[in-house]
């Protein structure tokens, strides 16, 4: 049986969430995703996530390998025209390119859009930044949270009355939801190009998505702009009760009700976790544990499709729907760096040994990092 | 789009199908995946129930006490009421169909020659349960990660469970439709807000796996603060290789101790640190200091409200706010070789 997006084949750029998981969706719905570093720029993951200093060390981070299972992995030096000549080869049979670079860094190396554009008219170019490609604010920098205070979530989150609060540094939310929107757009583009012989150029801000998840409160502000943002702790307008609530274990339980019912918080106080959402379920009262991420481990039927192990045995993330009934299959763990140059340089452009010895000895390609600390 | 350059679904039918009685938080994701499709140029027939969607009823309000949230996810779409008799025609000439998996009409959808993209509240298997997108939230592991360690966990402003679950549904469809468009067998689509959850919390499950302790809310004792200013509150955020460039900016030599060098002593150190920080920002407005830290290469947050955000500079210059029966609404946030999708009245 063939895969939704069998026969296209990405170019990734994608680094760190919401650039590779981007690609990472793409790939798990069955295109051949290339995913580009080199030996002077690893993806971001790859250091953050280091887990010990060992020879090697840039290949065990998990965060990496949650986010990069089912690509073939490239290391090739952006900065060196010959590297630069490499990717324009390549992009010539791609359909897509992802990227998330800061603004202009691909344009300098010759690689951006109008470059591979010549190279190939069918390319489907997708830009993810933090501020989009255009206006006075394209060149700032961001990083996970500034997006939850930008883009207007944390003002609508926080403790009745407080300061507002970000998702935080484990979470990074307008990163996270980012790729889900994206990998459709990219696929209804790639459907257009298909059809029309033309490529585009998708320019996607972060921020602008985190926004868009508010569009009724955009929408309310617009009509009304005496309409006062204050936060309500879990409140919701229309909402009798909804709060968490300790038990008597110490757990939380989130519990939504109709009835604005005091004896709900008497309950959770009064007996453990699992009492009290047996009694709060025979009520018929929305009630779940507030779980955390060993929770999340060790509940598989709760887990469903959303994690998943590799052929190692490794866990690493699934999908966020299954297909026909199916979660993930993981073709191919992370790849190591640069563990695929040779055999894509081989297969699709054709080097022989000769040429690529040449660009590993002239440090266009590589398998371990020239640099330390990002 | 200009009108001389057809959008690019125009060519595909996509009923949504909001039976009666369904949970509202399936009815947002539905909806929000048949909004986007619609934007884009599919003709999405909105099937509401007899009594209308009751999504038209709630909150928040504009000034005439029409539905902003209804407003907002069900652009572009045409309304339909209908009895069941003409479903089948319907989806026979459709190429996929969204609804709520409970529905009783599931079953007609899945033999229909539609694609399924059906949206639930639990993964296949799981025992079902009374649930709201707050529910939904704790059950994923994102309330867990909001708020301080030893008081309650916070929700995540707006409808997140829901709209996250949305996306996903919207590339479910648009996988659904290229899979038919390059005639292939489309894969029926199934998306579960609580699965969709815990992905996108998967640094929840990865970090306990890894170090056998789950990362949580760590509140007043993480590095990312949000501290007061002249005029609101600044996200105070930076990466690891930023920390000297949040030394120059605040300009403090107290900050140069050793007790700051690294990430996991700032953290052991983290009210002293802001001790020093917070004075910095008390004198200055979000626009000054964003100047002042994007100079620097810094990239502190400053927060704003749905309504601030109205006057954007950025929004403006991007055009990302459009104009929507009497007021402004958010455009898809994408722009295809610079062009947006204006979002057009329900028909």
């Amino acid at each position: 049986m063939s895969d939704p997006l069998d026969g296209v084949r990405v170019l990734d750029f994608g680094l760190l969430t919401a650039g590779a998981n981007t690609s990472a969706m793409l790939a798990d719905l069955g295109a051949d995703v290339l995913k580009i570093e080199s030996g002077a720029y690893l993806d971001p993951f790859r250091v953050v996530g280091k887990i010990d200093n060992d020879e090697g060390w840039w290949n065990r981070s998990p965060q990496f390998r949650f986010t990069n299972r089912n690509k073939r992995g490239l290391a090739i030096n952006l900065k060196d025209k010959q590297g630069q000549q490499v990717i324009r080869e390549l992009a010539a049979h791609c359909d897509v390119v992802v990227e998330n670079f800061r603004r202009g860094v691909l344009d300098r190396a010759g690689l951006g859009y109008a470059d591979l554009k010549e190279a190939n008219p069918r390319i489907v170019f997708a830009a993810i930044s933090s501020q989009g490609d255009t206006g006075p604010e394209r060149l700032n920098v961001s990083f996970g949270s500034t997006l939850d205070a930008t883009s207007g979530i944390a003002a609508l989150t926080g403790y009745e009355g407080e300061e507002p609060r970000i998702s935080g540094m484990d979470v990074n939310y307008p990163d996270q939801i980012v790729s889900l929107f994206a990998a459709g757009i990219v696929i209804t583009a790639v459907m257009e190009a298909r059809r029309t012989g033309r490529g585009c150029f998708l320019d996607f801000s972060q921020r602008e998505v985190a926004s868009f998840t508010l569009g009724e409160e955009i929408l309310a502000a617009s009509v009304n702009r005496e309409r006062r943002y204050e936060r309500r702790g879990n409140r919701e307008d229309g909402i009798a009760l909804q709060d968490a609530f300790r038990c008597r274990d110490g757990r939380w339980i989130a519990v939504t009700s109709e009835a604005n019912d005091a004896a709900i918080e008497r309950l959770c106080a009064a007996n453990d976790c699992a009492t009290a959402l047996q009694m709060l379920k025979k009520k018929g009262v929305a009630a779940a544990p507030c779980n955390d991420g060993n929770d999340l481990l060790r509940d598989k039927a709760l887990a469903g499709v959303s994690l998943v192990r590799d052929r190692d045995g490794r866990l690493v993330k699934g999908l966020p729907y299954s297909l026909d009934g199916r979660g993930l299959a993981i073709e191919r763990p992370a790849p190591d760096l640069g563990q695929h140059t040779e055999e894509v340089l081989r297969a699709l452009l054709g080097y022989d040994d000769a040429k690529l010895r040449a660009l590993a000895e002239a440090g266009v390609t590589s398998t371990t990092p020239t640099i330390g600390e990002i | 789009m200009s009108d001389n350059n057809a959008l690019p679904l125009s060519r595909f039918t996509i009923i949504e199908l909001n039976d009666a009685g369904m949970p509202v938080p399936l009815r947002l994701a539905a909806s929000l995946a048949g909004k986007i499709a619609a934007d884009l140029g599919a003709t999405v027939l909105k099937i509401e129930p007899a009594e209308g969607d009751p999504v038209r009823r709630l909150p928040p309000f504009l000034s005439h006490g029409e539905s902003a949230l209804f407003q907002f996810l069900n652009t572009s779409k045409q309304s339909v009421r209908l009895g069941r008799g003409t479903l089948p025609d319907l989806l026979a000439k459709a190429q996929a169909c969204l609804f709520e998996e409970p529905s009783s009409l599931a079953e007609m959808v899945r033999k229909s020659p539609a694609t399924p993209i059906e949206l639930a509240a639990f993964p296949v298997g799981m025992e079902p349960m009374p649930f709201s997108e707050f529910t939904v939230l704790a059950l994923g592991g994102l309330l867990h990660m909001v708020g301080e360690p030893d008081r309650k966990p916070l929700r995540l402003g707006g409808h997140q469970a829901s709209y996250a679950a949305g996306f996903a549904a919207f590339t479910g469809l648009a996988t659904a439709l290229a899979a038919r468009d390059a005639g292939r067998s489309a894969p029926g689509v199934r998306v579960s807000l609580t699965e969709v959850m815990q992905w996108v919390n998967w640094k929840a499950a990865s970090g306990a796996e890894a170090s056998g302790k789950s990362p949580g809310r760590e509140g007043k004792g993480s590095e990312f603060q949000i501290v007061p200013c002249k005029d609101g509150y600044v996200a105070v955020v930076y990466t690891v290789t930023q920390w000297p460039a949040v030394r120059a900016l605040v300009g403090d030599r107290r900050l140069e101790d050793k007790k700051f060098a690294t990430r996991a002593e700032r953290r052991d150190n983290v009210a002293e640190l802001y001790a020093i920080l917070r004075p910095w920002f008390a004198d200055k407005t979000r626009a000054e200091i964003q100047a002042l830290a994007q100079a620097k290469g810094v990239p502190f947050g400053p927060i704003f409200s749905p309504s601030e955000l109205l006057e954007s500079e950025q929004y403006l210059a991007r055009g990302f706010l459009t104009k929507f029966g009497g007021g402004k609404i958010p455009q898809l946030p994408v722009q295809w070789n610079g062009r947006s999708f204006a979002p057009r009245a329900m028909a």
